[in-house]
Parts: structure tokens; sequence; C-alpha cells
């Protein structure tokens, strides 16, 4: 073997960071969770002013207008589930949502964790046990009006955990940028519990949930989005190969 | 001490790099990092697979065909090899 083949890299430590920023920018390949958030939260919108217009139909009693609320109200539930649940069609809608944002830059992806693959009975059960939160939380804010003023620092109890434990169940697929959501969460329930007036009243009280589940969760996915543009930056300064280097096999 | 040629050239340590850090990667993506030429790209991905450092897996996005690698077991202990031989020759360069 010749010197020139025995030649050792110049670069080598910066090599050695490429599986690094790899991973990071595959971790943080975030805009697809933002774009599937922003459809939960327009089906959310959907259920909310379907519902409204259905009471109001009911009681000013136009029957075919509160039949086509209804409809539209059972629609957007269909909507609902598909999106949520993966096998009717989550993970389908996920991936095509995917290739549009990303298909540009190519397909990339991290194995997922042996205990998520083993045991994917564990997500499930914790999926609907949030979910029980969820309806149960909603059915007791309805029926006890005081509750609304506490019912983001309640929350807390299971969203956090649930949150965290989304991160480390789904670990190495997704970074630790995904923990800035629980704790922007934690945060502000604090806030609340210490009285700081951070609360919405009046017509604009379902913003003291909207606002740390939805908009938290933008907060966290751009910032995922905008590390995952940096971690490509610098695994392009690295990879980019120039002149003879790009050419020779 | 003799590196092994088929990962020492700059392009195909990068290719195997970028596999290293993750499960797989399509060509797509290999190619806008890189900044490769599509045929140069080809060419080396074939002498990492006729290696047997590299998995293919060919598959189709709806009508549109899509390749995908994978780093190989024997890809990932030859890397690990690599990086350990080029550190050896680096320390004795150092002493």
């Amino acid at each position: 073997m010749n010197t020139e083949q025995n030649q050792v890299p110049q670069d080598m430590e910066k090599l050695k960071e490429i599986p690094k920023w790899t991973r990071r920018y595959a971790q943080n390949r975030t805009l697809t969770n933002l774009v599937h958030l922003i459809i939960v939260l327009l089906i959310f919108m959907g259920i909310a002013v379907s519902s409204l217009l259905v009471g109001i139909a009911f009681t000013t009693g136009h029957m075919i207008f509160f039949w086509i609320c209804i409809v539209a109200l059972f629609a957007i539930l269909i909507c609902l589930f598909i999106i949520s649940i993966p096998k009717f069609g989550g993970v389908k809608i996920w991936r095509w949502i995917d290739k549009r944002i990303y298909g540009y830059e190519g397909t990339i992806s991290i194995p997922e964790p042996e205990l998520m693959k083993k045991k994917k009975w564990v997500g499930q059960v914790v999926g609907l046990v949030f979910g029980l939160c969820v309806i149960s939380s909603v059915f007791l804010g309805g029926k006890y009006n005081t509750l609304i003023k506490y019912m983001q620092p309640v929350s807390a109890l299971y969203v956090v955990p649930f949150l965290v434990f989304l991160y480390f169940w789904q670990r190495p697929k997704i970074g630790p940028i995904a923990l800035v959501w629980p704790v922007l969460y934690t945060i502000h329930a604090i806030l609340i519990v210490a009285g700081v007036p951070i609360l919405f009243t009046g017509n604009l009280t379902g913003l003291n949930m909207l606002l740390p589940t939805f908009g938290y969760g933008f907060l966290t996915f751009t910032i995922g989005h905008f590390y995952s543009r940096y971690a490509l930056k610098k695994l392009k300064g690295i990879t980019h190969l120039e002149g003879d280097a790009a050419n020779g096999v | 001490m003799e590196f092994d040629k088929v990962i020492h050239e700059p392009a195909r340590l990068r290719i195997m790099m970028i596999l290293a850090g993750i499960e797989q990667a399509d060509f797509n993506f290999l190619l806008t990092t890189l900044n490769l030429t599509r045929g140069n790209l080809s060419r080396h991905v074939e002498k990492l697979e006729s290696a047997g450092y590299l998995k293919v897996k060919k598959s189709f996005n709806g009508k549109v065909p899509n390749t995908s690698y994978q780093l190989t077991q024997k890809g990932s202990k030859a890397l690990e090899q690599y990086w350990e031989n080029l550190d050896a020759v680096r320390q004795s360069g150092q002493s």
C-alpha cells in the first residue's frame, strides 16, 4: 500500500462527528409533527364550532340545520379517530405529510428502541390511561366550573408524565428537545398555582388549556425544526466533498 | 499499518459514517448530504455493497422507486477497525 492510500484524513475529529450530527438532524425533523398538531387543533376547533352550532340550531328549532351540524360533527369525529389511531390510517397520513415536507431532502430513519418493539402493549396502555385522564378532566371541568381555573395545573399531573414517558419510550427516535414541552407545561402549572396572573377569563377561558397544550407543542416542534436545520448545516459542512474527492471512485 | 481501501476513500468513509449514526438513509439523502453526482454515489454504494458493508433495500414510494441503505454488522465492525487503525497511526506519529 502506498503512502497516499495510508494518508490520515486531516479532518479526522470532524469526520467522527458525522454520526452525531446525522442522528441529531434525524431526531429533530419535527415539521411533520407541527403540521400534524395543526391538523389536530383544527379538528378540535371543528368539534367545538359544530357542537356550538348543534346547540344553537336545536334551541332555535332549525331542525335541518341541526341535522347538518350533527353529520358534520360526526364526520369530524371520524377524522379525529383516523388521524389519532395508527391502525386507522394515522401512520399513513403521518408518512404522507412527512414525504411532502422532507421528500426533497431524502428519507432517513433511526431504529425503534428494542423495548418499544417488544412491548407495544405498554405504549397502548399508557395511551389509554392518558385518554381516560383527558376525558375525566373534561367531564369534571364541565361539571364543576370552579375546577376550570385549576384545569391546567391538574392536567399537568397526567400530561407531564405522559410527555416525559413518550420521550423515554421513543428515545433515541426523538431527541431531548422534546422535553421542552413538559418543562414549559410544568412551569405554566406552577405559575398558576403560585397565583401569577396568567389565567384567561371570560370568553378566553379555553386558552388556559389551548395555550399550554398546543402553544408549547408548537414551540417545541419549532425549536426542534430550527435545530434540525442547524444539525444539517453542520453535517453538510463536514460531508460535502469538493473537486477530486467528490469525483474520485 | 494498512487501512481498509474500501472505506479509506473520502466519499465512502462519509457514507459509512452517515449510516453509522442511524438505521437507514435513502439515496436522495446521501446525494444531498454528500454533494456527489448520481453516478458517483451509485458507484460508491455499489463498492460498499459488494464489500458486504451495506445492505440495500429497494421499495416503492407510491409509484416512485426508492433505494435505502443500511450498514451491515460487517460494515460496522470494519468501520470501527478503520478508526482504531487510524487512531493508532496518528498516535504513533505523535510519539
